[in-house]
């Protein structure tokens, strides 16, 4: 089969002179898929078997220095069938989409939708539940959650520096900020006069290879849906250990807001450690992983009210019966009041 | 007798002597027909990458060369032996960890498409031979002429401390 792939390859360059040169624009498609199951003392989502999210992951070249990016992503809704007229079973949503200019690897200039680079998780994971080790997302870096803002709808500057091998990497953004839901992006416009400004600085030393560490600073003025408008900075910090015996990562983030009418403030804090060992020789479709995490909201909080306190660890095992597909499974116990349960996901790349 | 086995020896040691003179020479080839040779197109402007260059290459880390043409990426399918050697002595990666680290790079919106994949080391140096901003791995033996062979951390195929055999 690899030799008949082979020839045709070799009968195709041969036939066709100019088939180095690449076409455009050249869309390439990809996807990601989960199905899960849970059980649970207390209902915190769903229970039993549920689908998860199907994610279709678009890029397209449409020249040697412009690129699209897009992610579509499909889910199921709970209220599915109810209300008039009918909700539909599942939720489309533009998850991220993205035109990217690039002038050579200091300078890349790109506009649209993205995951904000203010957290690592939420930047190196995106939709793909295949990517991420465990079921669950660290809860401050949770689809509809408050505590950071998942989406930025804007425009990013990003580049990198070899910069003697430490490899430094930039990332600084304009954009609208949260909407007036705040767990939403302002993507249809920004709802106040103030943009909000986002930088993103790391380093992946070559002398330590499979490092990454670094940190964001986040800046936006929030309009809530009362009309009460708060100043937010987010300071966060991350640092990664990528190869898989052992993988660690660790992520703080620290959300202040500052009433704007009366200039009380409030700071958050939230942040997580991640721990996780691929098993050598026989034992290497097994990986073993554990995470602790915290949240602490400020009591008067007014931006975050109704974001739950918490203290929770997960352990489980994601076990790899094939290179594109993944079976895992979890336990997770939290204080919040106190939860747990257990939860199997089949997750894949397709 | 003796003259008899002194005739003899002669061209014995002409010959041992010829094995001896060409001695470096031979090692060398020896050496370099196990190695991987990181092949550029001849319009490349590098003659020579460190191993963390070469890693950020292969890996998406770094998309153009100092001529700002984007560099194009051509890898031998898995389970070919220039990949296998690639993989475990620049990446530090197992092939599974390879590819989910190339899938993860596409879906970041990081690079545009992963590497292209060739099927042998000839169509590795066709391409790469009428493409601008290629760079590949070949059999050092393999190597033809039109392209450039960049020396890693200074050396090349067959010298001591090559990283890629």
């Amino acid at each position: 089969m690899a030799q008949q792939t082979a020839a045709e390859h070799a009968a195709q360059n041969q036939t066709s002179p100019n088939v180095a040169e690449p076409e455009y624009p050249s869309l390439h498609l990809s996807g990601f898929g989960d199905f899960g199951f849970a059980h649970q003392n207390r209902s915190e989502g769903a229970r039993g078997f549920n689908e998860g999210q199907f994610v279709l992951h678009l890029s397209s070249s449409l020249s040697p220095r412009v690129n699209f990016f897009g992610e579509l992503s499909l889910s199921t809704r709970a209220d599915a069938g109810t209300g008039n007229p009918p909700a539909t079973g599942f939720n489309a949503e533009v998850e991220r989409s993205i035109i990217r200019f690039d002038q050579s690897d200091r300078l890349k200039v790109s506009f649209g939708r993205y995951h904000t680079p203010v957290n690592w998780w939420n930047t190196s994971f995106h939709h793909g539940q295949w990517l991420q080790t465990t079921i669950s997302r660290p809860e401050m870096t949770q689809f509809g959650g408050r505590f950071i803002p998942v989406h930025f709808a804007g425009a990013l500057v990003e580049g990198a520096f070899p910069a003697g091998g430490w490899n430094l990497n930039y990332k600084a953004g304009i954009g609208n900020g949260r909407g007036t839901v705040i767990s939403r992006a302002g993507d249809a416009g920004d709802n106040n006069a103030s943009p909000a400004w986002v930088l993103n600085l790391f380093a992946k030393p070559d002398r330590a290879f499979g490092l990454q560490a670094g940190g964001s600073l986040y800046f936006d003025k929030i309009t809530l849906a009362n009309g009460r408008e708060f100043r937010e900075r987010i300071v966060a910090g991350h640092a990664v250990w990528q190869k898989e015996d052992p993988e660690v990562i660790a992520e703080i983030a620290s959300v202040h807001h500052r009433d704007v009418g009366d200039s009380r403030a409030t700071s958050n804090l939230a942040y997580y450690i991640q721990t996780a060992y691929r098993l050598p020789s026989l034992g290497r479709l097994w990986k073993p992983y554990y995470r602790f995490e915290h949240i602490d909201i400020a009591t008067a909080s007014p931006v975050f009210q109704g974001v739950l306190n918490l203290d929770g660890s997960i352990v489980g095992v994601r076990y790899d019966p094939s290179l594109f597909a993944a079976i895992k499974g979890e336990v997770r116990v939290r204080r919040r009041p106190r939860t747990s349960g257990w939860f199997l996901q089949v997750s894949f790349t397709f | 007798m003796l003259r008899h086995t002194r005739h003899t020896n002669r061209p014995t040691l002409l010959l041992i002597g010829c094995l001896l003179l060409a001695r470096p020479a031979a090692v060398s080839t020896m050496q370099s027909a196990g190695d991987i040779a990181v092949v550029v197109n001849a319009d490349v402007p590098v003659d020579n990458l460190t191993l963390g260059e070469l890693r950020r290459l292969l890996l998406g880390d770094r998309e153009f060369w100092p001529s700002s043409t984007r560099v194009t990426l051509l890898i031998r399918a898995p389970v070919a032996r220039e990949r296998d050697i690639v993989l475990r002595n620049v990446c530090q990666m197992t092939e599974a960890q390879f590819r989910q680290h190339w899938i993860a790079k596409v879906f970041r919106a990081e690079a545009p498409s992963a590497p292209r994949i060739v099927y042998s080391g000839e169509m590795a140096m066709d391409i790469a031979s009428r493409n601008s901003g290629a760079i590949t791995f070949v059999e050092a033996s393999q190597v033809t002429k039109g392209l450039k062979v960049v020396k890693i951390d200074g050396r090349l195929p067959g010298e001591k401390g090559y990283l890629l055999r």
